[in-house]
């Protein structure tokens, strides 16, 4: 199946957000479409799956024009999209998962479904169990059970966006070597959706960059990083500055700790960090350091041992008390856990900062459209969060947090941000510590925990090991990561 | 609220009184009843008087007061269905005192002008004391707030029954003797009216409308409507909120009882809220839990048990209708004015979406 794109333009208001795009993907190849947040990437890949019509510009497959209505009529034709959020349905089991979206009679046929999803995931090399929840799976399983399912529907051409957010390595390697296997072998069309360089060097064979809604490259691997780099930015970036001072008092200890994680149990972890420090929390997806993090601000509680904040037990402190310790936590999912839907900004400044029992709305308008301008906030004070794009979220996150911070505990601080942003997200983040902030961190990315901490603290298995002396190391770091993760025993040399 | 939206409201309330009006028109008809005489009847009953509208007026009170503590509560996401055993338990708590007082209490001095503020603070109380129950349940025991509130509803009645058929009984009937007139809340030398309880419902209804305005704490609930979760994350305190929010909530429905007592029965008797505040939560649903418009619609509400009434006492059998009818018409209003709402909202994503790719 070949597919071409040819000069589709889609305008949002006064944005053009595709200008006039001719794309064209053969069969068996991998591709990635590369961009920065707002390059235009989504709005193309809506387009092709059926999400949304182009404005002008049309979509041909093996030369015939076609018009998609629905996502499903694009699926008809093969065409198939995964979405950064596994739109799946979580209480259900994978198998009434898989079975949604087949066109059956009325009696659903349970036996076929079940034996076609096995013989789909095997042909991956994934391993589902039918009978679980889908909300018990990891992200990297739910994923895996959308392939599947889009694979038995027929899809002959598979875009996938932003597919290793959120997933462990090892499910990473899974992934890649199965659309590896799907392109070579049986001719399947495969789109990655990415602003990950390393992704996009590990799998595709040719690139498409897009910059301000125009196409500005077009590659074929391998292609140094650094052009890739300039092509979607304009320009390369510099590397992070380490730590200048030194460290200050102690601010977090925990005793002999013992935490329930959505798996497994963590037992007898020890840590003691002092304001200044940088601390990675690495580990495959659920091991763990999430809860660690959540049980740091008072939001999990711990089977046995203590956690301390600034010498103080915080056994019986809620949240809220914590916060004003100087203790901020900042999770993952932004509209989920940090900001409120249908807030609008000013409001969640009015919230956020200590007060009387009156608010002045006219000196939160003032201070939101300050912290607006000092953060860079693509938005207004009146407008409501969630029309604010993911990175935008992530910066309002930021500038929520409050002064004068002992303890900062983020989960995946970066998460579904391009090059750019993160590197302004950490810049921030790194003023904090450089106040005298401890920065408490959990990432999926070896690469960020090997760039900005400290010391990593590896979640494996139900323990967790503290290493010290990564930035020293001779190796690889993220490799040298990668394998205690895997398991393999620390030896501190 | 821009002017559009507000015509935009108005104009499915209009429909959806037209619906419910044509719907009891057919029900009369169907009785062989006369809808039109009947219609002039009951316009004539709660707006031809000032007497007639001085019913209304007192009528409108406790629901308007029940109405402000539910706009807290449903602001937090709570639905307080457990304000009507607050209502109940405010009556009850304001009896505890109206009871005792003698028919002259000339002699109290200073202290007769303590008996009106101190049976409004107790019935406060028992109603505050009710819903921070159905809180405390919630927040401790994990049971929602809707089964807690019907519980304790039930609860709520039985306390009351036990009562009035028990040591407060006087005479054949379940019920109190009259309160002496020093208990009761001062009336108007010639209307049904009393200008310290409007003045009173008033004032609390000025203070949620203000909570929620422009304090940090109807922000906050607010927030904890919308977000629970980030609202914590955020930094406020979810669960005391939650359980002030129920106590606010509780002690104006508790007043409401208070004035059901001391003004609109004059003694303590069984069904003595007679569902207003279950009036209170169909008011907010009708604004839409936006406090502006309650004022209004809790008049507008308040017409319909005066007009039943007055048609059901009727001597003329051609709009002699019960009283009951009058629940129907509530029912079904409130019912036609959701669905119009649902109707113009997937018009409205209708047009949006065609505005996007047109």
């Amino acid at each position: 199946m070949h597919v071409e794109l040819h000069h589709i333009t889609k305008t949002f208001g006064g944005l053009r957000a595709n200008d006039a795009l001719s794309l064209s993907f053969a069969e068996g190849r991998i591709y990635a479409l590369l961009g920065e947040n707002g390059a235009g990437k989504s709005t193309l890949m809506k387009i092709l799956s059926g999400y949304q019509p182009p404005d002008s510009g049309q979509i041909l497959i093996d030369g015939r024009a076609v018009t998609f209505e629905t996502p499903a009529d694009a699926l008809r034709c093969g065409i198939g999209m995964l979405h950064q959020d596994p739109l799946d349905v979580p209480n259900l089991t994978v198998l009434d998962n898989f079975m949604l979206g087949r066109r059956e009679g009325l009696l659903p046929k349970r036996k076929a479904a079940r034996a076609a999803l096995e013989q789909h995931a095997a042909r991956l090399g994934f391993h589902l169990d039918p009978f679980r929840y889908v909300d018990s799976l990891t992200i990297g399983e739910r994923q895996q059970l959308e392939i599947v399912r889009l694979l038995s529907l027929g899809a002959r051409l598979l875009i996938l966006d932003e597919p290793t957010t959120g997933i462990s390595a090892e499910q990473k390697q899974t992934l890649f070597s199965s659309l590896k296997r799907l392109a070579a072998q049986e001719g399947m069309t495969i789109i990655l959706v990415s602003h990950k360089l390393e992704d996009v060097a590990a799998l595709c064979e040719e690139v498409y960059v897009l910059r301000g809604g125009k196409l500005v490259g077009h590659r074929h691997m391998p292609t140094s990083i650094d052009e890739l780099v300039t092509l979607m930015f304009g320009q390369s970036l510099p590397p992070p500055a380490r730590r200048q001072s030194a460290l200050g008092e102690e601010i977090l200890r925990a005793e002999a700790v013992s935490l329930t994680a959505r798996r497994l149990t963590v037992r007898d972890l020890w840590l003691s960090v002092r304001r200044g420090e940088v601390i990675g929390l690495a580990g495959l997806d659920g091991s763990g350091q999430s809860d660690f993090l959540r049980a740091c601000a008072g939001l999990q509680p711990l089977n046995g041992g203590r956690i301390l904040i600034g010498g103080i037990p915080i056994r019986g402190k809620g949240y809220a008390e914590l916060l004003r310790m100087g203790v901020a936590y900042a999770p993952s999912g932004r509209l989920e856990e940090g900001l409120v839907d249908g807030l609008t900004l000013t409001e969640h400044f009015a919230l956020a900062r200590a007060g009387g029992a009156w608010i002045n709305w006219r000196a939160m308008t003032a201070l939101a459209a300050e912290q607006i301008g000092r953060y860079n906030i693509r938005g207004m004070p009146h407008s409501p969060v969630q029309t604010l794009s993911g990175g935008n979220q992530q910066r309002a996150l930021i500038a929520l947090l409050p002064e004068n911070l002992r303890l900062l505990l983020l989960e995946d601080p970066t998460r579904g941000l391009d090059v750019e942003s993160t590197a302004w997200v950490w810049q921030q983040l790194l003023a904090r510590r450089d106040q005298g902030a401890a920065i408490l961190f959990t990432s999926p990315d070896l690469d960020e925990i090997v760039t900005y901490s400290d010391r990593v603290l590896v979640f494996c298995d139900g323990r967790a090991t503290l290493v010290s002396d990564l930035a020293a190391s001779t190796r690889n770091p993220a490799e040298q990561l990668g394998e205690l993760i895997g398991g393999k025993v620390y030896e501190p040399r | 609220m821009n002017l559009a939206k507000a015509r935009g409201a108005l104009l499915t309330f209009s429909g959806a009184l037209g619906v419910a009006l044509v719907l009891i028109a057919l029900i009369m008809l169907s009785l062989d009843k006369a809808p039109l005489a009947a219609g002039r009847r009951f316009l004539d009953g709660v707006f031809g008087t000032p007497s007639a509208r001085a019913d209304v007026v007192m009528a409108a009170l406790p629901m308007l007061l029940c109405a402000a503590g539910l706009l807290l509560t449903f602001t937090a996401g709570l639905w307080n269905i457990g304000v009507e055993g607050q209502v109940t338990m405010g009556a009850i708590f304001a009896t505890i005192i109206a009871r005792t007082i003698p028919r002259d209490v000339s002699e109290w001095g200073i202290l007769a002008a303590l008996i009106l503020p101190a049976e409004l603070l107790l019935a406060m109380l028992g109603g505050a004391l009710w819903a921070g129950l159905t809180a405390l349940l919630k927040l401790r025991g994990g049971i929602n707030e809707i089964f807690g509130g019907v519980a304790l509803n039930f609860i709520s009645v039985n306390i009351l029954l036990s009562l009035v058929n028990g040591p407060w009984r006087v005479g054949t009937f379940p019920q109190t003797a009259p309160f002496a007139s020093a208990a009761l809340l001062p009336r108007h030398p010639e209307l049904r009216l009393s200008p310290l309880a409007i003045a009173i419902a008033l004032i609390a209804f000025g203070a949620v409308f203000m909570a929620l305005r422009g304090t940090r704490f109807g922000l906050a609930l607010r927030a904890i409507g919308r977000n629970a979760k980030s609202a914590g994350i955020l930094g406020v305190r979810v669960e005391r909120h939650i359980l002030w929010a129920m106590i606010a909530c509780g002690a104006l429905a508790g007043l409401a009882g208070a004035f059901q007592v001391l003004f609109t029965r004059g003694r303590l008797l069984p069904n003595i809220s007679g569902g207003i505040g279950f009036m209170g939560v169909l008011i907010v649903l009708l604004v839409g839990v936006r406090a502006a418009w309650v004022l209004p619609v809790a008049l507008f509400v308040a017409t319909v048990p005066v007009g039943s009434l007055k048609l059901a006492t009727s001597l003329d059998s051609s709009v002699q209708i019960d009283a009951a009818l009058g629940n129907v018409f509530q029912g079904a209003l409130v019912l036609a004015v959701l669905i119009g709402g649902g109707i113009r909202a997937r018009l409205a994503a209708r047009r949006k979406e065609r505005a996007e790719h047109g």
